[in-house]
């Protein structure tokens, strides 16, 4: 038995008893088997806990009871999740050893009370620190749709899987990107919720004041009913806000929408193409007007900054104990973080309050903005530089030009798949203001009923 | 006029400072990482604030009492 296409379609015949959880947690363990080995997604498949969770919803369903919205779908999560029983690696070689977790974050807690079956744990850059998961303990995780090219990072392994088809929805993190860059390589479907909107409880931080955790989904309904899934109050996580359940699944309908091209840092920076992506959306969504955000570049730094000096302090104890074990690539940021002049890092907090004013106060004209995700498709894995308006540039931090700005202020974001036939997936970034993640499902909604938007097929 | 900014001599000095062995292997890799660091500090730099312009986080001593 194949893989049903989405977690939409898998719950719906499992509610109906047109199939069993356990037979659809089994196709998922061979569609594993048969793909992860050329896009090493996953560094951890826990085949008893995926049979005994799926067999726990179908002995649900047979005592009448309702499992949930979804009820015997396959999830994985990146490996800095905490799964009960398994050691939190985070990316990393350090962690090896550690005690193994003895609770689920909150997030994997809230996907198993809908019925979700966890299939393991996915692969991801050092600590999240990167945009490429080129991971040099683990191996690259490699793009489904060119496998010498990157998944993106630093939630690689997240996209990979999904867009490969190994499992229909997993869940990643997102402190300058990490969930949208890889969404754009892969072409699905990922959002970065507001700063403070879910739990981080039980996840392996990196950039405490940026950190965000978020779905992947191949499809807009999946990611709306996964997203559904994830919200809920959790007084451990000191970052929550507090706020309402607020369902996206089913909004549809831009009327009186004010929609916008994001231009300046976001016109440029950029190979035409990806720029190209953008106006195919704004022609669909007869979006004519355009925004200026003059500080989103200084945003960008500033969130590039505070990240370095972040990940340097937590990580300080290893970095001056056994700075031999990390990733090279993760290391060098991480020493050099630890020695950034306070007067960078002070400057930096003021420009990301300035920066959050500004765009504050851009969002009492527009409701929405569109950006491209990326600068450019995928690159091959090893590739150190681009060439971007004529400048050759080191890839990996020109990859977070355009979403750095965005969780720098922790704006609700979405990268969306270019519907294509062929070519390397290209994505647009939906941005929205603080709280209003519906407008960001609205929009896409649109798009894909215009039929511009959908997770390009893998036929690699 | 400052001195040029040296990133490999202020790594090498910073980390005395902060008590981080630093190994020469390391230090071509720090030194280009704090390179890039000091290109977006030079853009943070160059945002004109004012005293008015508070930092983003917002201390809070505790949730008030629901």
């Amino acid at each position: 038995m194949s893989l049903p296409v989405s977690a939409a379609a898998i719950a719906a015949d499992i509610r109906a008893r047109r199939r069993s959880a356990v037979a659809v947690a089994e196709a998922a363990l061979a569609a594993i088997a048969a793909g992860d080995p050329a896009l090493n997604a996953f560094t951890h498949i826990d085949r008893d806990r995926a049979l005994r969770s799926a067999a726990a919803v179908d002995a649900a369903i047979a005592a009448g009871g309702d499992p949930g919205p979804l009820a015997g779908v396959p999830f994985a999560v990146k490996n800095l999740f905490d799964l009960e029983g398994v050691t939190t690696l985070a990316g990393s070689k350090i962690e090896v050893g550690q005690p193994a977790a003895t609770r689920d974050a909150f997030l994997v807690r809230r996907l198993l009370a809908a019925g979700a079956v966890p299939m393991g744990a996915l692969n991801m850059d050092e600590y999240a620190y990167g945009f490429t998961t080129e991971n040099a303990h683990y191996g690259p995780a490699h793009n489904p749709h060119d496998l010498a090219r990157m998944a993106g990072g630093s939630s690689g392994g997240s996209a990979a899987a999904v867009a490969g088809g190994l499992v229909p929805i997993t869940l990643g993190s997102d402190t300058n990107g990490s969930i949208r860059v890889p969404s754009a390589m892969c072409g699905i479907f990922g959002i970065k919720p507001t700063y403070g909107r879910l739990s981080r409880t039980g996840s392996y931080l990196f950039a405490a004041s940026f950190d965000h955790l978020g779905p992947f989904a191949r499809t807009l309904e999946d990611l709306a009913l996964t997203y559904d899934a994830l919200q809920g109050p959790d007084p451990e996580d000191p970052a929550q806000t507090p706020t309402p359940f607020a369902p996206v699944s089913g909004l549809a309908g831009i009327e009186g929408l004010r929609i916008a091209v994001a231009t300046g840092h976001f016109g440029r920076n950029a190979h035409p193409e990806a720029l190209a992506a953008v106006g195919v959306f704004a022609q669909a969504l007869g979006a004519t007007a355009t925004i200026d955000l003059p500080l989103a570049a200084a945003g960008r730094a500033a969130a590039f900054l505070i990240t370095m000096a972040e990940g340097g302090n937590l990580h300080f104890p290893d970095l001056v104990a056994r700075p031999q074990d990390f990733d090279p690539a993760t290391r060098d940021r991480f020493l050099a973080g630890t020695l950034l002049p306070a007067l960078w890092l002070q400057q930096a907090q003021r420009v990301r309050a300035a920066w959050r004013a500004q765009a504050l106060a851009a969002f009492e004209h527009v409701d929405c903005f569109l950006t491209p995700t990326l600068p450019c498709v995928a690159p091959l894995i090893g590739q150190a530089s681009m060439v971007v308006d004529g400048e050759t540039l080191p890839t990996r931090p020109m990859l977070g030009v355009f979403t750095q700005p965005i969780s720098c202020i922790g704006l609700p974001a979405m990268a969306v798949p270019l519907a294509r036939p062929d070519g390397m997936p290209l994505s647009v970034q939906l941005v929205a203001a603080p709280w209003r993640e519906d407008i960001l499902f609205r929009v896409a909604q649109a798009l894909v009923a215009a039929g511009v938007a959908a997770a390009p097929e893998v036929t690699a | 006029m400052p001195n040029p900014f040296n990133p490999a001599a202020y790594a090498e000095a910073a980390a005395a400072l902060i008590g981080l062995p630093l190994s020469p292997a390391h230090l071509p890799g720090v030194a280009a990482n704090l390179g890039v660091a000091a290109q977006m500090a030079a853009i943070v730099m160059a945002v004109p604030l004012t005293p008015a312009d508070e930092a983003a986080p917002v201390f809070v001593p505790a949730r008030p009492p629901a």
